[in-house]
């Protein structure tokens, strides 16, 4: 049984906010793998669905200086499989790999996971871990003022995320362990090391979304190896607990990710 | 799905007992909350709607006070209805006390929540529970202590 919602296919950036303003109860659908499933079991019924994977102002993959500039619309596969991610920084392709299933990466984008800032998502580690910046359809956002807790981004309604550029970075480092039926991140640890300082970001485990363990990367920052970790650890109260792993456990885990991510720089690797 | 939590609050114990009786307060508090109506003694109806990543959901609740200690401890039981969503019944305990910076506020609150909202979304139901709770008892504490500027005033 169908519940009626209007399709519109824009032709390009304006049009589609313009047809978002004009709606009475609009969603953006890029890769359609979270807002779809949750329409099917009656949990949205938007009036309208405004598609935004097929824009090509939102797709494109390139290296421009000492920046890695990827298209909202490009999704996991593309990425994955880009030989300019691949050598531009690795671990980010790799990351794109390991999310979900084979079919979630044909559909699924980077704007879409971004935006929606699923506090158990992959992409939002490597966008705070490289400290990149979101460019939307009215102006960009630095990464640290972008995730303002679980499924909260500082996107406005009707806004659209159109490009996000990431710094390249010396070297990164992706560590995750996965859930084995829906391979979500029950925690996850992106550290890289930037002109800027060791930047390090935890996905999975906090109960507010991804955020940035300050106290490894001064630790890191001085000694950029595991033994500077030892001792450090996060505090249960702000993280995750649930049927698949108590909130203690996650903050364990949490610190195991990091000092994989550390140890094998340049590539993902799997608890 | 179990909570519990304490808040300090700036203000008289009765006062506090008085706004967590009164349906504006309450009305203005619950995060999402568009409709709210009652007294402590017929019990109050709700409607909440909340929207959480992709999930949009309307809830129509009531819940019933009793067990009252005046001025120091309520028990609340209630539950929701989210339609497709999901269900939700639960009670909670609500206990006040003096301090010396003004009221000690102790909750705990169990509830059963069934229904495509709990099965799906699990994971998330413990840390969207303490962001609502949180939220909840943020506006309320504002309500009772007032504006920043105001406690400025020595």
């Amino acid at each position: 049984m169908m519940y009626d919602f209007r399709f519109t296919r824009p032709s390009d950036v304006n049009e589609a906010v313009a047809a978002f303003e004009a709606s009475e109860d609009a969603a953006f659908v890029s890769g359609g793998h979270t807002l779809l499933p949750t329409m099917k079991n009656r949990l949205a019924a938007p009036s309208d669905l405004i598609h935004l994977a097929g824009l090509s102002e939102l797709k494109g993959i390139a290296r421009e200086g000492d920046r890695l500039v990827i298209g909202a619309a490009e999704t996991h596969a593309a990425v994955a499989a880009s030989p300019i991610v691949q050598d531009a920084i690795p671990a980010l392709a790799q990351l794109a790999g390991s999310i979900g299933d084979m079919q979630v990466r044909h559909r699924g984008t980077m704007g879409g996971s971004v935006a929606n800032n699923d506090p158990s998502a992959d992409y939002p580690a490597a966008v705070l871990g490289l400290g990149a910046t979101i460019v939307t359809s009215t102006r960009e956002i630095a990464a640290d003022d972008y995730f303002e807790g679980m499924f909260t981004t500082a996107l406005e309604p009707g806004e659209i995320l159109t490009r996000i550029a990431f710094p390249i970075p010396q070297s990164a480092g992706y560590a995750k362990m996965r859930n084995p039926a829906s391979r979500y991140a029950m925690a996850a640890a992106f550290v890289a090391q930037t002109s800027g300082g060791v930047r390090v970001a935890i996905t999975g485990a906090g109960a507010e979304g991804v955020f940035r363990w300050a106290e490894a990367e001064a630790a890191l920052g001085a000694s950029f190896d595991i033994a500077a970790l030892d001792g450090l650890t996060l505090d249960p109260d702000e993280m995750i607990g649930d049927m698949h792993a108590s909130a203690g456990y996650r903050a364990h885990l949490a610190a195991v990710c990091t000092r994989r991510a550390v140890k094998h720089p340049g590539q993902l690797t799997l608890l | 799905m179990d909570m519990s939590g304490t808040r300090e609050i700036a203000a008289p114990r009765a006062e506090v007992w008085a706004r967590l009786n009164d349906p504006e307060t309450l009305r203005a508090c619950i995060p999402g909350c568009e409709e709210l109506s009652g007294s402590p003694e017929e019990g109050f109806e709700a409607v909440v709607k909340q929207k959480i990543g992709p999930v949009k959901a309307t809830f129509r609740g009531a819940v019933e006070i009793s067990d009252v200690v005046p001025l120091e401890s309520y028990h609340l039981s209630g539950s929701g209805q989210g339609g497709v969503a999901g269900f939700a019944k639960g009670s909670a305990e609500v206990v006040l006390r003096d301090t010396e910076a003004g009221t000690e506020l102790t909750y705990t609150v169990n509830a059963i929540l069934g229904g495509k909202l709990a099965q799906l979304g699990a994971r998330l139901i413990n840390s969207v529970s303490k962001k609502l709770a949180d939220q909840f008892f943020e506006r309320f504490q504002a309500e009772l202590e007032g504006p920043l500027e105001d406690d400025s005033a020595a």
